[in-house]
């Protein structure tokens, strides 16, 4: 019994220090603001991060609205609504699916990849000699890709909702035949720019900030061996798609719910 | 019990001192590593830290560095107690340090003319025809600059251990950090290493600490030796004291005799009843 208590002491302390250390490392990191100097750093992690991204949640983006197409057609039809299948793909995605699933998509692909390099720097001793050279690691590394990813997660958001809408005209306009000018003009009348835009994209700011803070964060705090960094990969995909669910209904009840 | 070697160097070095570690204590998790540890690195000088596998010689360096804070104690480099200076402050006075990693260290996306480049290129505004020249003299002088446009993947252990070599002297550094300099060197790269060491040192004034347990190739260049074993310093004085301590730890670890004080085995219970005992298939 005791020993329970013991372990539930000890697991809350070390849970809390590390919360502590994750937010003194972003305080830290969030000053290195691309500078004069980290301007290329910055647009190389954009590439890295951002751009390497596209090709996945583009696909993503486009399988997704062309079920949505699909399903709703099928469901809209029966009471003879498929007229609103535009309205419907639109507000699913710019909503919900496109700042989640593409927050989901970056966690797999950009987070791991962030903390196995970030690890595999900090195992190599890389972080260690930097700092000996007088350079901080947090500035000249972390800083970047933090501002890297919380700058493209919105951007790649964006490119999702978009190519999902044409997945869902190429399914309900093209193929099952919904009419061409219903499709968009009940999807223009129904949109609201702050409600549903704006709010998504809100969103997908919260999602960047979170998944990048988590990825890096996993890399520098790691335990530099090859099953450190194993674990703290998993860890950054895990606690990732975890809290995005989490935040995601957080803020879905303060924007759309009674809270709101 | 090294009493006798107090006096050796010690008003000199006293006048001179570039770093001072006083009173070291430093634990890992339940494991005491260091005990109250002494130590006095002169100016100008090549000290040498040496110690049997395990006993810390790297947490030292990684203490003198500031990367790890010791539980009592202090470290003064140049007069400035390193653990308690500003993180930018910590940075700055680390500019005027090169550091040679055992691993090498180097930055895995860069090139070796840019690891090179990289101190040059953060801290000083020189135009790029001075920060080429100054690369290509420090790679010509490690024997590499014909393997500039390789990245560090394609190097071997030595190699990389050379053009790490060259960037930590490529600020042209007051205080030097060697952790073992010399493992894993073919035998020509290692006395070239050697020489290389102690040339940089004299033609600079640098001033070095190579921990290591090459006991032959760093006595060669040492001025002065601290021997360090159990947490503690267990005898310091110049190689030729050293070499006539009668002292039988002192004596077993510079002369790499196999009995000895100093034991061999990681504490294990006798070996004649562990190989007869019948553990039912356990190790």
């Amino acid at each position: 019994m005791i020993h329970h208590i013991v372990a539930l002491g000890r697991g809350t302390l070390e849970t809390v220090s590390a919360l502590g250390r994750a937010v003194i490392f972003l305080v830290q990191a969030a000053w290195g603001v691309p500078s004069r100097e980290g301007w290329h750093l910055w647009l190389r992690q954009m590439h890295f991060i951002g751009v390497m991204s596209l090709a996945i949640v583009l696909v993503s983006g486009l399988f997704i609205g062309m079920v949505l197409g699909l399903q709703g057609f099928t469901i809209l039809v029966d009471f003879g609504a498929e007229d609103a299948l535009g309205q419907m793909v639109a507000l699913s995605l710019l909503r919900e699916l496109a700042p989640v699933v593409a927050a989901l998509l970056f966690a797999g692909r950009a987070g791991s990849a962030l903390t196995a390099e970030i690890g595999l720097m900090k195992a190599t001793e890389q972080l260690t000699s930097m700092e000996m050279i007088g350079v901080d690691p947090l500035r000249r590394i972390v800083a970047p890709r933090l501002w890297a990813g919380f700058v493209s997660m919105p951007l790649l958001t964006v490119g999702f909702s978009v190519v999902g809408i044409w997945g869902g005209y190429l399914v309900g306009v093209q193929w099952l035949g919904v009419f061409d000018g219903s499709y968009w003009s009940n999807m223009q009348s129904s949109v609201a720019f702050v409600d549903d835009i704006l709010n998504g994209m809100l969103k997908s700011v919260v999602f960047g900030l979170v998944v990048t803070w988590i990825a890096v964060f996993q890399g520098y705090d790691l335990v530099p061996t090859s099953e450190g960094i194993s674990r703290a990969t998993t860890r950054t995909v895990v606690y990732s798609s975890l809290a995005v669910l989490g935040l995601d209904f957080v803020l879905t009840a303060l924007m759309f719910g009674e809270l709101g | 019990m090294f009493d006798n070697y107090r006096d050796v160097d010690e008003r000199d070095v006293t006048d001179t001192t570039l770093v001072d570690v006083e009173g070291l204590h430093f634990s890992r998790g339940e494991n005491e590593i260091f005990r109250g540890v002494d130590l006095r690195i002169p100016k100008g000088k090549i000290t040498a830290v040496m110690g049997p596998s395990g006993t810390g010689k790297t947490t030292l360096l990684k203490l003198i560095g500031g990367q790890l804070v010791p539980d009592a104690g202090r470290v003064c480099i140049d007069g400035q107690d390193v653990h308690r200076l500003s993180r930018r402050a910590l940075f700055r006075l680390r500019r005027r340090m090169g550091m040679l990693f055992q691993s090498g260290a180097l930055f895995s996306d860069l090139n070796v003319f840019e690891n090179v480049a990289f101190p040059l290129r953060v801290h000083t505004d020189l135009p790029e025809a001075m920060v080429r020249d100054i690369v290509l003299m420090k790679l010509q002088a490690v024997g590499l600059r014909g393997a500039r446009n390789l990245s560090p993947a394609e190097l071997s252990g030595g190699m990389a251990r050379r053009v790490a070599l060259a960037r930590a002297v490529a600020l042209d550094p007051e205080l030097v950090l060697y952790d073992e300099p010399f493992v894993g060197q073919d035998p020509i790269s290692m006395g070239v290493l050697v020489q290389l060491i102690k040339t940089v040192n004299q033609a600079l004034g640098l001033t070095a600490v190579i921990v290591s347990h090459d006991i032959k190739e760093t006595l060669s260049i040492a001025d002065y030796v601290y021997i360090i074993a159990d947490g503690q310093v267990m005898a310091h004085g110049t190689p030729q004291t050293l070499d006539v301590n009668r002292d039988a730890r002192v004596k077993q670890f510079v002369h790499g005799e196999p009995d000895g004080p100093v034991p061999f085995h990681y504490p294990a219970p006798d070996f004649h009843r562990d190989i007869l005992a019948t553990g039912g298939g356990r190790p």
